[in-house]
């Protein structure tokens, strides 16, 4: 379970991805993300997944999410089932639209934040306006989203050798077992929350409204052409959309599918 | 009889290698000290005892099962693991209902389960707390509670993690005299611990971590007066032989080297008996 | 005026119908190496908390008596502005480490006082290398050892340059060298930037020896106050005592040796070295 939310935890490394400024990474995930619910293909989609893979591995980061994906892949069978069962017609095809669709997303988030440290994140964040209050919780949250993933493993470890069964069981059992993890982990990160509270008084935070950010973020020259190119991207992408080859290719591939 | 045996298990995290190679042997009516810094693989080790992990290489049995053909459930019934803080073992509504709850999952019929809790309510000193919710407690009595919530099905081998954290000396005599009586009552007991002083009192056998390895292992005696070896674990030798390493250099002999208070202050005694012979 | 000045404090939780702090009277000075110690519930961390104004501004209560620290009322002083004073390290470092960077760990504190960049990037070059972390300066608090973690809190708070270092349990979760090696470093700030450190601290086996004075506490009150050979006798009945001392008391019941106990395994064995001496005369 934890393994999912690995693929949102920061690794160090040294790339022209992670060397990017992350309001330039921001707009790659806009552009990304814009282009995964704008298509409505399985073509299309595998070929942004490609590009989604390419952009990995120019952060050398391709490891780590074809990992996760292991973790992944439940809720993937999940969404392509669901959709497969509940759909009137087109059912192969929206499903892995569906599915890939998801992926997509889930990759291009998981691309930014791979690359990106919650500081970067917090310093972009307070550059753009946003209140310190908010930014600081947003990364706080980050922050302590591995800590929260350790904490479940630990409270699910503790529930398992006091002899429940967690793995076993029909669906209804499992999930009253599942929900005896509920009450500690929540107890848990309320304390949590009321020591890192007591941290952040003790350390100032408050003091002044307006603060000078310790990280300086410049834009520099690839920065911008990152930018440019994105924002070409998602006008083509519109023009493409727009554009009545579109639905054609679209249905073309429907009709293919059928035929599967 | 044979508790636990590990047999060179590898264990790695995230192709992060942890464990590199560790055998280890308990048994029961014995009480044996895991120590060492904090990511030396100690609490990695100790969840293979309940197959919370199992071994990339090598195997660990348990009463000769091996771990990777149990679920942790099955192994939880005779290995008993009470986790560091307690705040992540606290799963029921209610004192009695949080000792009722590992009698239920262990199999106990309600009427015999009832009849257990409160023998252990009684014995830990948690009656008056029966109906209180858990989170309720203070610290220690939640501490109290999460052990008295793994011992109440009394299970062969306890084990223990960092059990003596945040303790005053009051309370750590406490849980030494707990685990010596769970000792002389035949079962086996694992402290995953870096507290010298309190692993000096307790333990029959010290096993000293580093880098994923066990860098040394033997009687508790001799393993906690080897400095080198300690060093290379980043503990510190416990204070009385420490004096009495100090009081060895100074030529003075002892009949056994002394460990807690009351043996230098015995063998202090008979070193004066001799000399008072002498005069 | 001392830095802090403690005088009749009585504080009651909100809800409680327990003081946890009962008539409280403290003075401490810079240079001071205070070791706080008192079975759990005693009041020692309230205490801790009401030198950077936790208490009364986060945890509300009933706050009778006075409290000033350096030179400032506790109870009509804002938490953000006591912080520029007093330090307060925590147990757990998971906690208190809040940014991905030691770096900008140490800057954090700095931001919050509203400091020019310019001024932060002196202060903080000057902890890294003071504290000696410039080698750990761009990893993630989860990439440091226990002991490196309070390494860098400690130094996230020195670098707001306070009067007070207020810890509670720092070495709790460390092993015993890495312990050691944070209650020295406390020492050499004491003794160096002449703070006044206040620890509470289960380890006397470790701490006693770097302190100046022990404060024992019981039920909200403040039962020994003195220095650490003086008091550490005094607390045997309230926590218990290292085990040079308890062979010390031992000794001292037999009528072998007289006076305040050794604190360290050397002086024990001094100790008893004089025994021995004595007696073959």
């Amino acid at each position: 379970m934890s393994q999912v939310l690995d693929i949102f935890r920061f690794r160090r490394k040294n790339t022209p991805l992670h060397a990017l400024d992350p309001r330039a990474k921001f707009v790659i995930l806009v552009a990304l993300s814009a282009t995964s619910l704008a298509l409505n293909d399985v073509l299309s989609l595998v070929v942004l997944l490609l590009f989604e893979a390419f952009l990995l591995k120019l952060g050398r980061s391709l490891r780590e999410w074809l990992q996760s994906l292991k973790g992944l892949s439940m809720l993937l069978v999940m969404i392509f089932t669901l959709n497969y069962l509940t759909l009137p017609s087109h059912r192969l095809f929206t499903s892995t639209t569906m599915t890939l669709r998801f992926l997509c997303l889930t990759t291009a988030f998981s691309i930014f934040f791979l690359t990106t440290t919650a500081d970067e994140l917090a310093a972009a964040l307070e550059l753009s306006g946003i209140p310190r209050e908010y930014s600081i919780m947003f990364t706080m949250s980050l922050r302590f989203v591995p800590s929260l993933a350790r904490d479940l493993q630990t409270i699910s470890d503790a529930l398992k050798c006091r002899g429940l069964e967690l793995e076993r069981g029909g669906l209804k059992e499992r999930i009253r077992n599942y929900t005896y993890l509920l009450v500690p982990l929540i107890i848990y990160e309320l304390r949590r929350s009321l020591m890192v509270a007591e941290a952040l008084e003790s350390r100032g935070f408050g003091a002044v409204k307006k603060v000078q950010p310790y990280i300086e973020l410049k834009l520099k020259k690839r920065d911008y052409i990152v930018v440019t190119a994105s924002c070409v991207l998602i006008m083509v992408l519109a023009w493409t959309l727009v554009s009545g080859a579109y639905s054609g290719f679209v249905r073309w591939q429907q009709g293919l599918f059928a035929g599967l | 009889m044979e508790a636990i045996r590990v047999e060179n298990v590898y264990f790695a995290y995230d192709s992060q290698p942890v464990l590199k190679g560790v055998s280890l042997l308990l048994r029961t009516g014995e009480v044996l000290a895991l120590m060492g810094e904090n990511g030396a693989g100690k609490t990695t080790l100790v969840k293979h005892f309940t197959g919370l992990l199992k071994p990339q290489r090598g195997r660990v049995l348990v009463f000769g099962v091996d771990t990777r053909e149990a679920s942790v459930a099955q192994l939880a019934r005779r290995v008993g693991l009470v986790f560091q803080n307690p705040d992540h073992q606290l799963f029921a509504e209610s004192v009695e209902e949080e000792i009722l709850f590992t009698l239920r999952n262990m199999g106990y019929p309600l009427d015999r389960a009832r009849e257990i809790s409160e023998r252990v309510l009684k014995a830990f000193d948690l009656k008056r707390y029966r109906d209180k919710s858990p989170y309720n407690l203070s610290v220690g009595e939640r501490k109290r509670l999460a052990l008295a919530a793994v011992l109440c099905y009394e299970p062969d081998v306890l084990v223990l993690d960092e059990p003596t954290a945040g303790q005053d000396y009051y309370n750590k005599s406490k849980i030494s005299r707990l685990i010596l009586s769970l000792k002389r009552r035949g079962k086996g007991v694992v402290l995953v611990t870096h507290d010298v002083e309190f692993a000096i009192q307790v333990a029959d056998r010290v096993a000293l971590m580093a880098s994923g390895t066990i860098i040394r292992e033997g009687p508790a005696w001799e393993v906690l007066t080897d400095s080198e070896a300690l060093k290379s674990a980043r503990l510190l030798m416990p204070q009385i032989p420490a004096a009495a390493s100090e009081l060895m250099g100074k030529g003075i002999k002892f009949q056994k080297t002394p460990l807690l208070p009351g043996s230098l202050y015995a063998e202090v005694l008979m070193l004066l008996n001799h000399c008072g012979g002498e005069r | 005026m001392a830095v802090i000045e403690l005088s009749d404090v009585y504080f009651r939780y909100q809800g409680s119908d327990e003081y946890a702090l009962r008539g409280v009277t403290l003075s401490a000075d810079r240079g001071e190496f205070i070791v706080l110690v008192g079975p759990s519930g005693c009041g020692k961390s309230t205490l801790l908390r009401v030198l950077n104004g936790l208490i009364p501004h986060f945890y509300e209560g009933e706050f009778r008596g006075e409290a000033r620290v350096a030179g400032l009322d506790v109870k009509r002083t804002p938490t953000h502005i006591l912080a520029r004073h007093v330090g307060m390290v925590f147990q757990d470092p998971e906690n208190q480490l809040f940014l991905s960077s030691v770096e900008r760990e140490i800057a954090f504190g700095l931001e919050n006082m509203g400091l020019p960049r310019s001024e932060i990037k002196r202060r903080v070059e000057e902890a890294l290398r003071l504290f000696g972390l410039e080698g750990l300066r761009d990893k993630a608090p989860y990439e440091l050892s226990g002991g490196q973690q309070q390494k860098v809190a400690i130094a996230s708070v020195m670098v707001l340059e306070p009067e007070v270092l207020a810890m509670d349990e720092p070495t709790a979760n460390l092993d015993p060298l890495s312990a050691l090696e944070i209650l020295s470093l406390v020492r050499r700030l004491v003794d160096e930037r002449k703070v006044v450190a206040i620890v509470v601290e289960h380890r006397m086996e470790l701490a006693l020896k770097f302190a100046t004075r022990l404060i024992a506490m019981d039920r909200g009150e403040i039962m020994v106050d003195d220095e650490p050979h003086a008091a550490v006798d005094k607390v045997l009945g309230l926590v218990g005592v290292p085990p040079v001392v308890l062979a010390h008391e031992l000794l001292k019941k037999r009528g072998l040796v007289q006076g305040y106990p050794p604190l360290t395994p050397e002086d024990l064995s001094k100790e008893v070295v004089e025994v021995i001496r004595r007696w073959r005369r």
